[in-house]
C-alpha cells in the first residue's frame, strides 16, 4: 500500500432485503485511491454507484467487505463514531446540492463548522474564506434559495471542505448545472483536491468530468468492471484486490483521539 | 452558532406566530384560573383587617360565614373581666337577602359594637344609625353608589361607604348595631364576641381563661377564621383549578410539539443533510429544543403580559371577577412552560432519530 493511500475499499458488497427479494446493489468491489487523486465512477442508473458513495462516507454499512479512510477502518465503527468520521474525514457534495434553505451561504457552510465544534468568528473566518475561494465573496450573506444552481453547489463544495476532510466524496455534482457552471464546479473540485491535498471519488453519469479525473472507474450491476487513468479512460482495466489496510488502524486512531475506544 | 432553530420557526411565519399565541393563550387561561383561585383565597382576609384578634363563638362555628352561633350579651360582660382584655366588641353577623332591580341580592351582613373608647380606627366598619357600609361587588350588582339608599329587610339604608373586596360568590355589608339588633331580632343576644386584646397579651392565654369562664364556647383568632374561611371557598374549587390548569399545560404542550413536529417532518431532508455531513444527535437535539423553547418562551411572555391585560379589563367590566396575580404565579407558569416545552420536544425528537440520512442522495 502507498504511504499516500487515503481511501481503502476492500471486497465490499451490500445486499438490501432478503431471501426472494434480496438484491445485490454492490458485488465486491476493491479499489484504492490516493492523495490528491481524483477517482472517478461511471455507470448507467442503478449500477450502485451511490450505494457504493454512502458505504464509503459511513452513511450505508456494507454487507461484506471492508473499508478505511486514512487508514480508519470505519465498517468496523460503531453507531456514534459514524457521524464523527463523516464529519471530520469525509466531505460530501450532493447531485441536490442539499443545502439548508433557511441560511444564507455563509451559515451553509458556518454550520458544517459548528458541528465539528468550531464556532463564533473563528468559523465565520473560515467560511468566508471558503466562499471566497469558490469565488462567492459577493454572495456570502444571499439566501441559499436566492442562488444560482452553480452558485449553491459551489456553496455545498465549500461546506464540504469546510472541515478539511481527507476525503470529498461527490455524487452526480453536474447534474443540475448548466454547462457554464458545471465546468466551473468541475474546476474548483479539481482544483481544491489537488491544493489542498484531498482525494475525492466522484460518481456521476457525466462524461465531462473525465476532464478533471485521474481514474476513471465503471461501475456495472453493482461491479468495478473496467477504468482507466486520465487521458486513457477507454482502455479497460480491473480494479481489484486492494492492499490490505494498515493493521491496528482502529488503535492508532484512538490513540490520537479520534474514535472511543470501543 | 449558526441560529438554525430561530430560522426554521421564520422560515414560516404565520404558523410560527401562530404557535405563539396558542402557547399565549394556553398560558392565559392557566394564570387566569390560577389568579381566580388566588383572588377566592384572599376574601377572607377581611377578618383579619377587623378590630380585635380573639373571637369567641359557640362551641362548633368554623366561621361567621359558614355556620351560626348565638351567644347571651352577658358574656360580654364577663370575657371583659379576663386578665389581659382591653375591650369586648359584640359581633352582629348574619346572610341577608333582599330584591333590587328585579335580582335577589344575598349579603352577609355584620356590625360590630366597637366601644368608643377603641377610637374612630377600630370604628371604621362602624356605620352610623340608618345607614349601610357596602363592597363594590354588591354595589354594582344593586346599582347604588355612595348616597343611595339600599331596601334591607324592609328600611332603607344609606349607602356611605364602599369598601374593596367582594366577589362573585361572596359580597359583604356592614351595619350599625343598633339597627342590626332591630333587623335580625337578636335582643339579647349576639352571634359573636370580638376581644381586642392589651399590646403584648399572649392571644392564647385569653382563650384558654375564656373558654374556662365561659362554658360552651370556643374561640378563634382572626388568622383561623380567614384561613378557615379561605379553605372552605377554595377546596371546592381546588379540583376544578387542578383540571383547567392541567388543560392548559396539555393544550400548551401540544401546541409546541405539534409546531416543533411540523417543521421537523417539513424539514426532515434538512436534518437527513445534517446527519449525513456528521451532525451528532446531540446538536440536532439541541436545535429542536431550542424550537420548542423559542415558542414556550415567547408564548408565556406573550400569555403573561396578556394576562395582565386581560384581568385588569374584566376588573373594570365584572367587578365579580376578583383575581390577584401574583408575581410568583407567574413565574412558576412561565418555569412550567419551560418544562412544557421541554416535554412537548421529545416527539419531534424522536422523529429525527427516524431520518435516515442516506435519503438525501435522491434527488
Amino acid at each position: 500500500m502507498s504511504a499516500e493511500s487515503l481511501l481503502h475499499v476492500d471486497g465490499v458488497s451490500k445486499t438490501f432485503g432478503s431471501g426472494h427479494t434480496a438484491v445485490r446493489a454492490v458485488d465486491d468491489v476493491s479499489l484504492v485511491t490516493e492523495s490528491g487523486e481524483v477517482t472517478l465512477i461511471m455507470g448507467p442508473s442503478g449500477s450502485g454507484k451511490t450505494t457504493l458513495l454512502s458505504m464509503i462516507g459511513g452513511i450505508l454499512r456494507p454487507t461484506e467487505g471492508r473499508i478505511a479512510i486514512d487508514s480508519l477502518e470505519i465498517t468496523t465503527l460503531g453507531r456514534r463514531n459514524l457521524p464523527r468520521v463523516r464529519r471530520e474525514l469525509v466531505g460530501f457534495v450532493f447531485q441536490t446540492f442539499n443545502l439548508l434553505e433557511s441560511l444564507s451561504a455563509l451559515e451553509n457552510v458556518e454550520i458544517a463548522l459548528n458541528i465539528a465544534g468550531v464556532s463564533g468568528a473563528q468559523a465565520a473566518d473560515r467560511a468566508r474564506s471558503l466562499l471566497c475561494e469558490a469565488g462567492l465573496e459577493a454572495r456570502l450573506a444571499f439566501n441559499a434559495a436566492d442562488l444560482s444552481a452553480g452558485e449553491r453547489q459551489r456553496v455545498a463544495l465549500a461546506r464540504a471542505l469546510a472541515n478539511r476532510p481527507r476525503l470529498l466524496l461527490a455524487d452526480e455534482p453536474t447534474a443540475n448545472l448548466d454547462s457554464g457552471a458545471g465546468r466551473e464546479v468541475m474546476r474548483l473540485l479539481r482544483e481544491l483536491t489537488q491544493s489542498k491535498g484531498h482525494a475525492a471519488v466522484v460518481v456521476s453519469h457525466d462524461p465531462r468530468l473525465r476532464r478533471i479525473a485521474d481514474r476513471v472507474l465503471r461501475l456495472e450491476d453493482g461491479r468495478l468492471s473496467q477504468g482507466g487513468h486520465r487521458g486513457n479512460a477507454l482502455h479497460a482495466h480491473h480494479v481489484a484486490g486492494a492492499s490490505e489496510p494498515r493493521g491496528g488502524v482502529r488503535q492508532s486512531l484512538e490513540r490520537v483521539g479520534r474514535v472511543e475506544p470501543s | 452558532m449558526v441560529p438554525l432553530a430561530r430560522r426554521n420557526l421564520l422560515v414560516e411565519k404565520g404558523r410560527f406566530a401562530m404557535s405563539v399565541l396558542g402557547v399565549a393563550f394556553a398560558v392565559v387561561l392557566v394564570l387566569i384560573v390560577v389568579s381566580l383561585y388566588r383572588g377566592w383565597s384572599d376574601v377572607g382576609r377581611f377578618y383579619e383587617n377587623l378590630p380585635g384578634q380573639v373571637w369567641i363563638s359557640q362551641t362548633g362555628t368554623s366561621d361567621p360565614f359558614h355556620s351560626t352561633s348565638f351567644l347571651p350579651l352577658g358574656d360580654a360582660r364577663r370575657a371583659a373581666a379576663v386578665a389581659g382584655v382591653r375591650a369586648v366588641i359584640p359581633v352582629y353577623a348574619r346572610h341577608i337577602a333582599f330584591g333590587r332591580q328585579g335580582h335577589e341580592l344575598d349579603v352577609f351582613a355584620m356590625a360590630l359594637a366597637v366601644p368608643a373608647s377603641l377610637g374612630p380606627r377600630a370604628r371604621a366598619y362602624t356605620p352610623p344609625r340608618g345607614s349601610i357600609d357596602i363592597d363594590r361587588v354588591l354595589a354594582d350588582q344593586a346599582g347604588v353608589r355612595v348616597g343611595g339608599r339600599l331596601d334591607v329587610l324592609g328600611r332603607l339604608l344609606r349607602v356611605v361607604r364602599i369598601h374593596s373586596g367582594g366577589n362573585s360568590i361572596f359580597q359583604t355589608a356592614f351595619l350599625n348595631p343598633v339597627d342590626s339588633r332591630a333587623l335580625f331580632g337578636v335582643d339579647g343576644l349576639t352571634n359573636f364576641l370580638l376581644l381586642d386584646l392589651r399590646p403584648g397579651t399572649d392571644p392564647t392565654g385569653v382563650s384558654a381563661a375564656v373558654m374556662k369562664l365561659l362554658p360552651g364556647t370556643e374561640t378563634h383568632t382572626a388568622q383561623e377564621f380567614a384561613t378557615s374561611f379561605a379553605n372552605r371557598v377554595t377546596s371546592g374549587f381546588l379540583a376544578v383549578v387542578g383540571v383547567l390548569v392541567g388543560i392548559g399545560f396539555v393544550v400548551g404542550g401540544a401546541v409546541i410539539a405539534i409546531t416543533t413536529y411540523t417543521a421537523i417532518v417539513e424539514r426532515a431532508r434538512e436534518f437527513g443533510v445534517l446527519k449525513a455531513i456528521g451532525a451528532p444527535g446531540s446538536f440536532l437535539y439541541r436545535v429542536v429544543l431550542e424550537q420548542s423553547l423559542i415558542v414556550g418562551v415567547l408564548g408565556s411572555v406573550v400569555g403573561i403580559a396578556a394576562t395582565v391585560l386581560v384581568t385588569r379589563l374584566l376588573r373594570r367590566g365584572v367587578p365579580e371577577f376578583i383575581t390577584v396575580l401574583r408575581p410568583v404565579d407567574a413565574a412558576g407558569v412561565f418555569l412550567a412552560a419551560l418544562v412544557m416545552a421541554i416535554a412537548a420536544s421529545y416527539v419531534p425528537v424522536h422523529r429525527i432519530e427516524r431520518i435516515d440520512p442516506a435519503e438525501v442522495f435522491r434527488p
